[in-house]
């Protein structure tokens, strides 16, 4: 581990190694999905669901509706494939961003919030941010960032927190909320590049 | 107080706000709309993107259960396309299809793209510009490898088009409708190889747009026949062609 560190050729780990052939793969299979080969949507499926039902479940903490959210991704998936560009973005970001969005409209619009499904052991920013690998960028930049305030990047991202749920939970003013959302994210931006 | 940023950070902002889901529902729609016409704001979108990437690639994988591909199979199977599997002939009766407004509805991408196509047509009948067929065609987005046009011998009447795409799908889009006499069906057939002669490639009791079978055949070329004939219901069966031709043609690569 720590050769590779040194040997300063990459800073990426194994795991970024592994979503670059991922990315290519993606990258090629929705461009099929454009053009109507339903195969390529499954072979999308069969990399990525189990992941993306993961995502979705932190987000909506029942194992049903990350299904749902992650059934509706692949319906916008494969109807809008044609508005993804390889030329200009990143598949897995694409495929990602799309079931998040799915997963935070039914935890918007349609979950009725039920302190039974919510387990305070679910929302865990620090479990979070440990799942990161070590060398991740994204990860050393996390940590550099004081913990209420990393916090508000974890738990938005991750568990899909609005702004008024990051006040209630952190028990800060909402403006609070929005000015440490906001220097995060720039802290972040600096750091990453 | 926050210095006011200067556009380009302000931009930025907006892609993390974006990207984080963190934008109320009004200004959620207004970034998707601008996704498609500010390649600056486009940009800033993917770059969070990557950045917040390793938190989606370190989620703990779940298996979903085996129920989850197959309602997601049935939701997309009424596609853009309308593709339908060879062999569901005759699943529709009553009215037919082209009175059907669910029809029109599942297959509106298809018609427009039909639309364009036919309007290529109609245009090339008068003037063979081929640099506006490309640009029409393009339009239409569908970008396949080889397209052939099926006209009818007597009335040289275009009845449909049939798109062979580069991974091996080949579809067939009917631009007519054609009276199908009860007890009869429309059978597609494609003549890749003289001496081996016509194999029947797709069936159908209305006029349709259908994802033909040419998975047992050689890669789609170029001057490739395609022709419907009237055949009875279940297909010539002789596997030969049996009835008259309505409408045929041979692919043409696509510019």
């Amino acid at each position: 581990m720590s050769m590779i560190r040194d040997s300063g050729l990459d800073d990426r780990t194994d795991l970024s190694a592994l979503n670059v052939e991922r990315e290519a793969q993606m990258s090629a299979a929705l461009v099929r999905c454009a053009a109507g080969d339903r195969r390529a949507l499954q072979m999308i499926y069969d990399s990525e669901a189990p992941r993306m039902v993961g995502v979705a479940r932190r987000i909506l903490f029942r194992h049903d509706l990350a299904e749902e959210a992650v059934h509706d991704a692949f319906v916008r998936i494969w109807h809008g494939a044609r508005g993804f560009d390889p030329a200009r973005g990143s598949a897995l970001g694409w495929l990602y961003a799309v079931v998040r969005n799915r997963a935070l409209s039914i935890h918007r619009n349609e979950h009725r919030y039920d302190p039974a499904d919510h387990n305070a052991d679910d929302v865990a920013p620090d479990h979070a941010l440990a799942g990161l690998p070590e060398t991740s960028a994204l990860r050393k930049c996390l940590e550099q960032i004081e913990r209420p305030r990393r916090d508000v990047l974890v738990l938005a991202y991750v568990y899909g927190m609005s702004h008024g749920e990051l006040a209630g939970r952190l028990k800060v003013p909402l403006g609070t909320v929005k000015s440490w959302a906001r220097r995060s994210l720039l802290t972040l931006r600096e750091c990453m590049g | 107080m926050t210095d006011h940023l200067p556009d380009d950070r302000e931009i930025d902002m907006f892609a993390a706000d974006y990207v984080m889901g963190l934008l109320d529902p009004a200004a959620e729609a207004a970034a998707d709309a601008r996704l498609e016409t500010d390649p600056v704001f486009y940009s800033a979108v993917n770059s969070w993107r990557k950045r917040l990437a390793d938190f989606d690639m370190s989620a703990a994988p779940i298996t979903p259960t085996a129920q989850l591909w197959q309602r997601i199979a049935q939701s997309t199977k009424a596609d853009r396309s309308a593709a339908v599997p060879a062999g569901m002939r005759g699943a529709m009766r009553g009215a037919t299809l082209w009175h059907n407004l669910r029809f029109w509805r599942v297959t509106g991408l298809v018609a427009t793209a039909a639309a364009v196509i036919f309007a290529v047509l109609a245009i090339g009948a008068i003037s063979t510009s081929k640099h506006l067929r490309r640009d029409l065609v393009a339009l239409a987005q569908r970008k396949p490898v080889y397209v052939a046009v099926l006209v009818s011998d007597q009335t040289r009447e275009v009845g449909a088009v049939v798109n062979a795409f580069a991974n091996g799908r080949v579809e067939l889009i009917p631009l007519k409708a054609i009276d199908v006499p009860p007890g009869r069906a429309l059978q597609v057939w494609t003549l890749w190889d003289r001496i081996a002669g016509p194999k029947p490639v797709g069936l159908t009791t209305q006029s349709r747009a259908l994802v033909l079978n040419l998975d047992e055949l050689p890669e789609t070329a170029a001057d490739q026949l395609f022709e419907i004939t009237l055949e009875p219901e279940g297909g010539a069966p002789t596997g030969r062609p049996t009835g008259p031709i309505r409408f045929k043609g041979n692919t043409a690569k696509v510019l």
